[in-house]
Parts: C-alpha cells; structure tokens; sequence
C-alpha cells in the first residue's frame, strides 16, 4: 500500500438503529497513511457508530467501509489484525492488575508486544501489580492506550478516550499517542469532542454533524481558509459557512476563503470556530440526518 | 509460569466469585454426603443381615431404625444433588458473556482478540473445567452416599436416584453452562440474563425427561404393581383398551388377564378384582438409558455452545 492510498475508506455509509433513528447517512470518507486524523462533532453526532464499523462492530445499513481495502463485516478477524481500538470510556476488568491486562492481551493476541506496552506504562509510572479498580481515569486510558499500542497495529481508532480525563491527563495521553504514532509511522483516528486538545495532536481533522461529514481537511488547510467575521460585516470575501454566539454576545460567522490574505473585518478562525461554524451549519439542515 | 497455568490463574481472576462459591457450595454437600455415608456405613456394617429385605431376623426389630432415619435425612442431599448442576452451571454460565458486555470491557477484548469465536471458547473451558471438576466429585460422593443408603441393591442395574447421583450429573451441569452462556450473550446483562437460563433450563430439560421418557416406552415392560426391582415407573396403566398404550392410572384386570374394570366401574373398588398393571422399565437397562441421555443432553449441551458462538460473533459489545 502507498502512502497515498487511504487506510479507512467508507462509501454511502449509512447507518440505522431501530426503524427510525438514522446515526449516519451517506457518509463518503477516505483517511490517507500515516498521522493522526481527529473526528469532531457534538454528542450522538455518531462518532462512535463511524469507529464502530471500522472495527466491525457495527453493520451498515448502507454502504460499506473498507480498512486498508477489507471488509470488516466480511473480513472481522482480518480487520482486527490491523487495527488497534480503545473504546469509549475504557473499561478494563476490575479483578486484574494491569499487568494481568497485558498477559490477557498476550493470550487473546500471540502476537501482542507485551515488553512494548508495558514500557509505555511504566514511562508514565502507572505500576504493574496495581489492580485496575484503584486506577485513576487518566491511568485507566493510558492502560487502554497500551494495550492498543501494543497490538503494534498500523491503524488506531480510539473512540473518545479523553472524554472523561481531566486537562493533564488528556495532554499526557495525547503526547504517549503523537509520540507512538510519529515513531511507529502508524494512522491514527481519534474522535472528541474537545477542539482544543486535538489541535495540536492532529494532522487532520472531520468534522462529523446529524450523521454527515460538514468538513474534512488537514488542521493545517482549515486554519488557512477559514475566516471569522463580526456581525455585519461583509460576507463577500469568502463562503458563509455557519453563525454562531461569541463569548461577547456577539454574533460570529465563519467564512470560506482560499485567499491567503484577511480583509480588513476578518480575521483568522481558530480551530475551535472551524468546528463551531460548521456544527452551526450542520443544525440548521436538521431534516437531512432523517432523509 | 506456562501458558496453560497462566491462563487458568487469569481466567480465576475474571471468574473467581462464581469459581469460588462453586467449589465451597460442592466442598459442603460432598463433605456431607461422605459424612452421611460413614455413618451408615457403620450402622449398616453393626446388623448386616437386618438389612436384607429378603430375610426375616426377630432380633432385627428395633435395629434399623436408626438407620433408616439417618437415610431419610440424608436422603435429602440427594435432591440437592439434582439440583446442583443445573445451578453450578448457570452460575458459572451467566456472566461469561453477559458481565462483559454490562462491564462495557466486551469492547476491549473482542478488539484484541481476533476471534471471539476462540476468545468465547477460552472462557468457556475454563468454566466447563470447573464445572466438570465439581461434578465429577459430587457424581462419586452420591454414588458413594447412594451404595451406602441401599447396601443390597445393585445400583449399576438400578433406576433408584435417578439423574441424582453419576455422570448424568456432569453431563446435565455442562448443557445448564450452555444455557447460561446463550441467555447471557442473548440478553447482555447478568441478573436478567440469570433470570432467563433458569426459566429456560426448566423448559428445556423438561422437554429432554418428556422426551425420554417417551422413548424410552419401547423398553419398557408391563408388570403388576410391586416392587419393580429396580426398574422405573414411566406409568400406569389405565386405558380400558390395548395394555400397550400409556395410561394414567391403575388397570385392573382379572385372572385371566382381560380387563375386569369399566369406565363405569372406576370409582366403585367393590366391582374390580384382579390386580394393577404399570409400564416399567427394567433395571438393567439403568447404564443404556443412562448413556442414551448422557447423548442426548450432551447433544444439547453441544447446540447450545454453537448458538451462543453464534450469538456472540453477531452481537455488539455493549
């Protein structure tokens, strides 16, 4: 595979549970090699739904998904060869000591680098012989984080781990996986909903709204395109994208612009208004997560 | 450590309150049923000859009493005996699958793990180990407390205590596993999940005996009511037509063995002579009966292992 050939591909996924209640719809997405690509949105935005059929936990109702050219509904155990996946709010079994999760991991995965991920802990002094019930939450997503580490997959897919972590221990998490994914050449997926954090972690970003994709670029590109502008102001220099509240009250729209220079009532959005301004989009066309 | 030691110890660790209360409930009943089963051993070994319904002793009056009080009391354990597997194996069967889905750590491991057919399969052996461990004790301590309660019979040709003592126990505990392992993985949540494996091993094994016992009818032979020697009732004979059809009371019939009793003559002793007729299975036919359900829970016992295979490679983790 080339470093241009996308590792996570879906094509028209769609997504329903029950009768009614669509998490995704046609979603189009192709994440290249290499880096780590953050998947943004709000609660029930189906983050977690997009993961999950990655890892082949979930079936499409439409569509299908592909990791590095294989069907995981068709090819579980294939996919699962190449992936690593820290779900959602790590659970980890509270009768074992983290030690005993990593000989676990060695007995469900011959192939589980156990010196690897132990190393990594033992980095962060989370002990071996600590039961996993007396961890804190920061240490339990690192414990997580390990054992995805040491599949030593080429694909990560962590669903949402820093929800619950506290600003430290998110930092911590973010530098252990920027430093494994930069030293092991491996993709990364990484869902939140905390703008801030990933922004120095990513190299790219989707942002996921009502179940479709609002934006898909490098961090880099969408902080060079977007722009924010006061109420009133012109909109000609750029695409409108979304208005939303500012901290003053004041309302803020972010345009779309491929020009390198601001106009003069513009200014550069943050990441964080990247991601606000096409959340805003993505509600006013609630309709469309139903169609 | 080894591969295998290590595994066992983690799978203890994951398993170890349903593991432990397993093997302290076995540890009391065996430790019980051997007790019992000294004590009548010394008893019986004081009189022998009081024991031998086939003979008459005058002194033998008084003598047995106390051990057939002490039989009858004991007795009673070999109820718990019957019911023993079908508890040991849902308890041990339940939270296999459905703890780690209501834990949320089914995620976790289904993702390490690259097939949940051979991670389900891990966990079940450890479980089957425990289970058939326990049962293989207790299988010998009722035999033992059951050779100890009725010294003169020959309990190898004998239906006394059936499904209560013996391998029977064993293969009835691991298709309870299959139950629980199935409603756990169906369901996802352990109290519920236990609620159902129990509804379930009811419906299920009473299906199995219904079954059995209905085959087992081509065996069976009619005799008059008495002493079956061993062999087991499956019914007594009513129907005021051909002896060969099963029936739900006593036939009478007369001396020369046509039937005496009307439908209008039930109800009215004074009219019938002659004497009852019931369908029994003999008593040496105890080991082929016994291996025939053997077969036939352990057939169970196997499709309910593929269905909860079946179950888990389908499901979400939580």
């Amino acid at each position: 595979m080339t470093a241009e050939q996308p590792v996570l591909e879906t094509h028209d996924l769609a997504k329903r549970y029950g009768r009614r209640t669509w998490a995704l719809t046609g979603i189009d997405l192709a994440i290249p090699q290499g880096g780590i690509t953050a998947l943004v949105g709000p609660n029930a935005a189906g983050k977690s739904t997009l993961i999950k059929t990655w890892v082949g936990f979930e079936r499409p109702t439409r569509g299908g998904v592909t990791v590095a050219g294989i069907d995981p509904w068709k090819d579980r155990s294939g996919v699962l060869g190449l992936v690593g996946y820290v779900p959602q709010a790590p659970a980890l079994y509270d009768g074992l000591s983290v030690n005993d999760h990593l000989d676990l991991a060695v007995h469900l995965r011959p192939d589980f680098d156990r010196p690897y991920a132990r190393q990594r802990l033992e980095q962060l002094g989370i002990p071996g012989d600590q039961g996993a019930k007396s961890l804190s939450g920061g240490q339990q997503a690192q414990v997580a984080l390990a054992l995805a580490l040491g599949t030593r997959a080429r694909i990560l897919l962590l669903d949402e781990p820093l929800a619950s972590l506290d600003p430290l221990a998110r930092r911590e998490f973010l530098h252990v996986l920027t430093d494994a994914v930069r030293s092991d050449g491996a993709t990364a997926l990484l869902s939140s909903h905390i703008v801030t954090d990933v922004e120095q972690a990513c190299d790219g970003l989707i942002v996921l709204g009502v179940g479709r994709i609002l934006l898909h670029e490098t961090v880099a590109d969408a902080l060079a395109t977007h722009w924010m502008a006061a109420d009133g102001a012109a909109s000609s220099e750029g695409t409108a994208i979304g208005s939303f509240g500012g901290p003053g009250g004041e309302r803020l729209t972010l345009l779309r612009s491929e020009s390198s220079s601001a106009g003069p009532n513009l200014r550069q959005a943050s990441l964080e208004e990247v991601v606000l301004g096409y959340l805003a989009s993505g509600r006013a066309l609630p309709g469309e997560a139903a169609a | 450590m080894s591969r295998i030691g290590s595994w066992l110890v983690l799978s203890f660790r994951l398993h170890r309150w349903e593991a432990l209360a397993s093997v302290l409930g076995t540890a009391l009943l065996a430790a019980a049923m051997a007790w019992f089963t000294w004590q009548l051993r010394t008893l019986a070994a004081a009189e022998p000859a009081c024991l031998d319904p086939t003979t008459y002793v005058v002194a033998c009056e008084q003598s047995p009493q106390a051990f057939y009080e002490l039989a009858s009391f004991a007795e009673g354990l070999s109820s718990v005996a019957w019911v023993a597997p079908f508890g040991m194996g849902l308890v041990l069967g339940v939270p296999l699958v459905s703890r780690e889905i209501e834990q949320r750590t089914a995620g976790m491991a289904w993702a390490l793990s690259r097939s949940r057919t051979s991670w389900l399969v891990r966990r079940v052996a450890f479980a089957a180990l425990v289970l058939v461990s326990l049962l293989f004790v207790l299988a010998i301590t009722s035999e033992m407390q059951a050779a100890a309660q009725m010294p003169t019979r020959h309990l190898d040709q004998d239906f006394a205590w059936y499904g209560r003592r013996g391998g029977l126990l064993v293969v009835r505990g691991l298709a309870a596993l299959g139950v629980g392992v199935l409603a756990g993985a169906l369901v996802g949540r352990v109290l519920p999940a236990l609620l159902l494996a129990a509804f379930a091993s009811v419906l299920i094994f009473t299906v199995i005996s219904l079954g059995m016992d209905r085959w087992i009818e081509a065996d069976a032979v009619v005799m008059a009511t008495g002493d079956p020697e061993g062999g087991r009732y499956l019914g007594e004979l009513v129907d005021y037509g051909e002896l060969g059809r099963r029936g739900l009371s006593i036939e009478v019939i007369d001396e020369e063995d046509r039937l005496f009793a009307r439908p209008e003559d039930v109800g009215h002793p004074e009219r019938m002579i002659g004497w009852g007729r019931s369908l029994i299975v003999p008593g040496r036919l105890y080991p082929q009966i016994v291996l025939r359900e053997s077969a036939v829970v352990g057939g169970a016992a196997v499709l309910l292992a593929l269905a909860a295979t079946f179950v888990v490679t389908r499901r979400r983790p939580g």
